[in-house]
């Protein structure tokens, strides 16, 4: 199958040659260059924790030879809660208000896959209503996690503007959420068996019209943010990710779609209801800072118009729900699984193994950023400027919360 | 470079003019979302404190407290949760799990102090602004993570089952009692109204885990009669359990039952016991009903050696006698009365003391007496015409009936009386082929007898007479006509029950072949006349409530001759208590 | 798929195939043969996309299961290759020269559940645990309640009671006396059996 098959996106800015690669399974240095400090020419700075150039409580060690970084290392460390392991401690329905706290910006999709992963190895059938809803809150959070994006892309090359635009309008779509779950950040909506109720009335007329907003802002952000010289010069060509590393690195979402491979898991395995929707896959080509952040809007749109089609063609009626077995005494056969989903940053995944107890016997998370963040921009790192590596890690749309489980 | 590039982002500029998106000062309050998981309210007087919400909390943020005010009775622990906000995570997992839907969030969600304590509180009773807050999370049917709905028995469809004496309820299959045994939500209030404080969650939880063996143990640590309660127990714990508050209560005795029907061939093994050493005293046991075969197992177990003496030629006492073999086979009574007597109890039967033996003498012989007589003499109505010989006892006619008698009582029968005996001969009459009125002088509401038997004898055919009382009987022509009266409900008297008063003018006759008055029982006073022990106002023995001890010494009393006519793990939980005050006196303790 | 598996039956001991879903399935394969097989399934077979390597602490059989999971975009389905490993100085041939990305796994599992991974780079660099002196902290062993007790403190003044045992203290105590007295004897009358506890 030819995997470079999906849309173009519809810009084709001005670029910069890909840079040459080393060997392409194996690009990582088993002996790191050593760099002597004590000789006056190099400079060991950290950036982060608190930087406000890095995506949450993660730190670069950098070296730098003048203004460019010749070695760097991510270091994390600084949020991990232990939720794999918690989990091992409480019953299934209790993992359930816990799991969404691994990830901030898009909670939904732990609380998806974690109810997923219980519900196949339970042998749980969710009612139809409930799979578009899932779909319709998994859509929602990208848009907020997507544009949230973006803002700090904007953010990181000194544009701090559409940063504030950015965090404005994902508050209208945390405003939806906070109707439709109760809550605006960790919604604890989807469970396993189900959702935890049904749309409130108007809630579509309420979603149309943030949607016009969103789109209302992507026109701004192609004017403000798109066609500025300032991110032009300083993205374009920045931290590019040559096609060959996506395999190795087990690079995949944007990043990977950024370098022209067509990986989208909504399309490649389906789940829930999306081999209903209309929709293609996205890929650039050039697959630097900027090509990606390009690639964010555009998915942005998609997920615009993904949402208005899960609302015409979503069923009206039907239960949300599923009743459970007693969940106090919940207990699931033995097996073990791994379901996955298209998070805004790429493949997310729950692998579950249950001993046939009250408990989950482990929960391995996958987030994309695990390799992302650990691996990958500490290659991308070396050779830019310092004044980039934020920039970089921000295109790279690393969330340390999901490193850190 | 395109010059676009450069003007472009001067488009950001159009936004100078525009409403700022930061809140404005002074801050305006913004209401929460109509579902918001704001802060906790809880609806005390709903509430039982359960603790499921502790329970389901994984922050371990509720705490079960006493609260003034609220009391500890039946159904209700007291208790009331109590929140640490510094722990909670709003997941309203709580919400969803309260079998009483009392716990519920407002959507407030501003809440300003400084002082930490203050973030531990509990919700209805410590009184906070959004305790009235109509808006915010509750749960709903769908949301609810309680099971309302029993899992099914199996029985015999009425029609079949009222034309014979055969048992009416199957069992559970083992897929039901998982599935029963799932709804379970182990807060133990059950325990509480049990008599006899059987441990229900701990076997309940057995059969969950499939360790019938051990459910079987817990059983008989409290309650030798556990096969005999699995049919026909009052089951004051389904009354208590919380999920009966929204839905069907836990079908504990059916649970118990499915523990007991299906250990039945390992049971001896289950329970046999090792050799006990004798401790050379000697027990005496007036009565082999419930009460005193309870007592005389337990103090088996002691090492005493226990004798039982029963006028009747069956021990069983009112499990035999008062209960109908379509509630409770015969051979299931036999099969647990044999248990009994393999712990090493005698059953003397066919020995009636004041006649057969007299009462000083056992005083004289024994080391401990327990008297458990029961309450068998059953009352009648002072009304005209009931010494008529068409005119029944109620516990006669199911006495005759246990011993295998069908006596032919014409195509249409009477009963007067709303409790259980009054349900079990209007049944048994069913099944005798007769047609079959009740006539109830309160309403359905009112009425003793458990809802369940009310609704099977309904499926049954049994009409129903409320608000009618008898005033008067007379035979004319072989028939008995019964005068009766309608009555309406007045002003609740001391038991909380509406008093009945009749309606001037409101006479009208029914005809019938036969009537019983299945109206109440008391206690035989023989014994008690012969040995001297002091009877209380009502006629019952008086004894202690703690130590079952009577006005003479080394004589207890307990079972229906003590409480007055009740039901049979009333009276298991006497005997139980008996057999350890025995022990403690015997050991001069 | 159904090749595929039996290829890795026959080429590499593997074991019985699991399969979860249509498009996944886990096999076990012995330890020593984890790294050819998974170099195979990378090169011949399509699987190029290492998703996770995790670990499953097996506490009460000794060992640790490692899963490989690998994806094949082309066959859109998943193979997981399970291997049990010795709990006592757990070892594992690394294979980072495989997957760049497998390092990180590496590293993890070499700090959480203290299996080795000899030759991977950095994998004796501790991501959170600095200073660590007790046991690997995933282990099955580890007591996080205990550590937790241990380490931070719980607000002071909580207390909270069980319904059921609250009620017998209120209601019924003496009543509640009689039942255990009377019950610690007749499980002390029974005759012992060989599985009772």
């Amino acid at each position: 199958m030819d995997r470079q098959q999906g849309d173009k996106i519809r810009k084709q800015p001005d670029l910069m040659p890909v840079r040459e690669t080393r060997d392409p399974w194996y690009p990582v240095w088993t002996e790191r260059p050593s760099f002597d400090l004590s000789s006056g020419k190099y400079l060991k700075i950290w950036q982060g924790p608190q930087h406000p150039g890095i995506t949450g409580n993660m730190a670069l060690e950098l070296t730098l030879e003048g203004d460019i970084v010749v070695d760097a290392k991510t270091h994390v460390g600084y949020l991990h809660r232990g939720f794999e392991k918690l989990m091992e401690r409480r019953k299934y329905i209790q993992c359930f208000p816990i799991v969404c706290r691994i990830c901030v910006p898009e909670p939904d999709y732990n609380e998806y896959l974690f109810a997923a992963a219980a519900e196949e190895l339970a042998g749980i059938e969710i009612p139809e209503k409930a799979r578009w809803l899932r779909a319709l809150t998994l859509e929602m959070i990208r848009i907020a996690s997507l544009v949230m994006g973006l803002g700090g892309q904007g953010g990181s090359f000194g544009l701090g503007t559409v940063g504030q635009w950015a965090i404005a309008h994902r508050d209208y779509i945390l405003d939806l959420f906070e109707e439709l779950s109760g809550h605006r950040i960790y919604h604890m909506y989807i469970i396993p068996g189900g959702v935890r109720g049904d749309l409130p009335d108007g809630f579509e007329d309420r979603t149309e019209a943030v949607l016009k907003k969103i789109e209302k802002l992507i026109y701004d952000l192609e004017k403000v943010l798109f066609d500025n010289a300032v991110i032009k010069s300083r993205s374009q060509g920045l931290g590019v990710i040559p096609a060959s590393w996506v395999e190795p690195f087990g690079i995949t979402g944007t990043n990977a779609r950024g370098t022209g491979i067509a990986n989208d898991v909504r399309k490649d395995t389906p789940y829930l209801i999306y081999d209903q929707l209309d929709f293609n896959v996205i890929t650039g080509g050039r697959s630097d800072a900027y090509e990606r952040s390009l690639l964010r809007k555009e998915e942005i749109l998609m997920s615009i118009d993904l949402i208005r089609q899960i609302f015409k063609r979503m069923p009206k009626d039907g239960p949300v729900r599923v009743k459970l077995p007693n969940v106090l005494h919940w207990r699931i056969p033995p097996g073990e699984t791994y379901v996955r989903a298209e998070t805004g940053r790429g493949e997310m995944g729950y692998y579950m193994v249950s001993d046939g107890s009250g408990y989950p016997r482990r929960v391995h998370v996958r987030g994309a950023s695990y390799t992302h963040a650990m691996s990958l921009l500490e290659h991308l790192a070396v050779g830019i400027s310092i004044a980039d590596v934020g920039g970089l890690a921000v295109s790279l749309q690393t969330c340390p919360p999901e490193i850190e489980r | 470079m395109k010059l676009r590039d450069i003007i472009s982002p001067f488009y950001a500029w159009k936004r100078a003019f525009e409403k700022p998106f930061t809140i404005m000062r002074p801050r305006t309050d913004r209401e929460g979302a109509p579902a918001y998981r704001g802060f906790h309210i809880n609806d005390l007087g709903k509430c039982v404190g359960c603790g499921t919400c502790e329970a389901i909390c994984q922050n371990a943020a509720i705490d079960m407290v006493e609260l003034p005010g609220q009391e500890t009775k039946r159904g209700d622990s007291g208790l009331r949760p109590s929140i640490d906000y510094g722990r909670c995570c709003w997941c309203a997992l709580c919400v969803d799990v309260c079998p009483t839907a009392s716990l519920g969030m407002s959507n407030e969600y501003n809440w300003i102090s400084d002082d930490g304590e203050d973030w531990v509180f509990v919700p209805g009773g410590d009184q906070k602004p959004w305790d009235m807050s109509e808006k915010g999370y509750r749960t709903t049917d769908e949301s609810w993570l309680i099971e309302p709905v029993r899992a099914s028995m199996r029985f015999v469809e009425p029609d079949v089952r009222k034309k014979n004496f055969d048992e009416m309820m199957l069992g559970y299959t083992t897929e039901a009692a998982l599935e029963e045994a799932a709804r379970c939500i182990e807060c133990g209030l059950c325990i509480e109204a049990c008599p006899t404080h059987m441990d229900v969650p701990q076997y309940i939880k057995a059969i969950r885990d499939g360790e019938l063996e051990e459910g079987l143990r817990i059983l008989y640590d409290t309650n030798p009669f556990s096969e005999s309660c699995g049919r026909v127990c009052t089951a004051h714990c389904e009354t208590a359990c919380p999920v009966g508050a929204q839905g069907r209560p836990l079908a504990i005795r059916w649970l118990k039952r499915y523990i007991t029907d299906n250990t039945l061939d390992i049971r001896d093994s289950i329970l046999e016991t090792e050799d006990i050493p004798a401790t050379g005293k000697k027990v005496a046991i007036i009565g082999a009903g419930p009460a005193g075969l309870t007592a005389g197992f337990y103090l088996a177990h002691y090492g005493h050696e226990v004798r039982v003496f029963e006028q009747q030629d069956k021990p069983g006492g009112m499990l035999l006698s008062g209960i109908p073999e379509y509630r409770l086979p015969d051979e299931v009574l036999a099969r647990e009365i044999k248990v009994i007597e393999d712990a090493g109890v005698e059953i003397k039967t066919g020995v009636r003391v004041g006649k057969d033996i007299s009462a000083r003498q056992i005083l004289d012989d024994y080391d401990a007496v327990f008297v458990s007589v029961g309450a068998q003499i059953g009352t009648d109505m002072p009304v005209e015409g009931s010494d008529l010989p068409a005119v029944h006892i109620g516990l006669d006619f199911l006495d005759r009936i246990s011993k295998g008698e069908r006596p032919d009582i014409g195509k249409k029968t009477i009963v007067v009386g709303g409790g259980n005996t009054a349900m079990d001969v209007a049944r048994s009459a069913l099944r005798l082929g007769s047609e079959v009125e009740v006539v109830y002088r309160r309403s359905r509401k009112e009425m003793p007898a458990n809802a369940e038997e009310v609704e099977e004898a309904m499926e049954e055919g049994v009409e129903f007479n409320f608000l009618t009382t008898p005033e008067k009987m007379t035979e004319q022509g072989g028939r008995l006509h019964l005068t009766c009266r309608r009555m309406r409900l007045g002003e609740p008297d001391s038991s909380g029950r509406r008093r009945p008063e009749a309606i001037e003018g409101s006479e009208f006759t029914i005809e019938a072949d036969t009537c019983v008055m299945a109206i109440g029982q008391k206690v035989e006073d023989e014994v008690a006349r012969e040995a001297g022990i002091k009877l209380d106002k009502w006629g019952n023995f008086e004894a202690d409530q703690e130590r079952m001890t009577t006005s003479i010494d080394g004589v207890f009393a307990g079972g229906d001759c003590e409480t007055g006519p009740d039901d049979a793990v009333g009276a298991i939980g006497t005997g139980k208590k008996a057999a350890w005050s025995i022990n403690e006196y015997l050991s001069g303790r | 798929m159904k090749d595929t598996i039996d290829k890795i039956r026959s080429m590499f001991d593997g074991g019985d195939a699991d399969e979860k879903r249509e498009d996944l399935v886990f096999v076990t394969v012995p330890a020593t043969q984890v790294v050819d097989c998974l170099g195979y399934l990378r090169d011949r077979a399509g699987y190029r996309h290492l998703v996770m390597i995790s670990a499953v602490d097996y506490i009460e059989r000794g060992v640790f299961q490692l899963t490989y999971l690998l994806h094949s975009y082309e066959k859109q389905n998943d193979i997981g290759i399970r291997a049990d490993i010795g709990r006592d100085d757990a070892s594992m041939d690394s294979i980072h020269r495989l997957w760049a990305a497998a390092q990180v796994y590496q590293r993890e599992l070499r700090e959480m559940f203290g299996i080795d991974f000899p030759g991977s780079p950095r994998v004796d660099e501790p991501m959170l645990l600095e200073g660590w002196e007790g046991i690997p902290p995933m282990r099955r062993d580890f007591d996080t309640k205990k550590y937790s007790e241990e380490t931070f403190f719980p607000r002071e003044g909580r207390k909270t009671a069980d319904p059921a045992t609250h009620m017998a203290e209120k209601n019924y105590a003496s009543e509640e006396q009689v039942k255990r007295s009377v019950k610690d004897l007749v499980r002390g009358r029974r005759k012992r059996k060989g599985n009772d506890g």
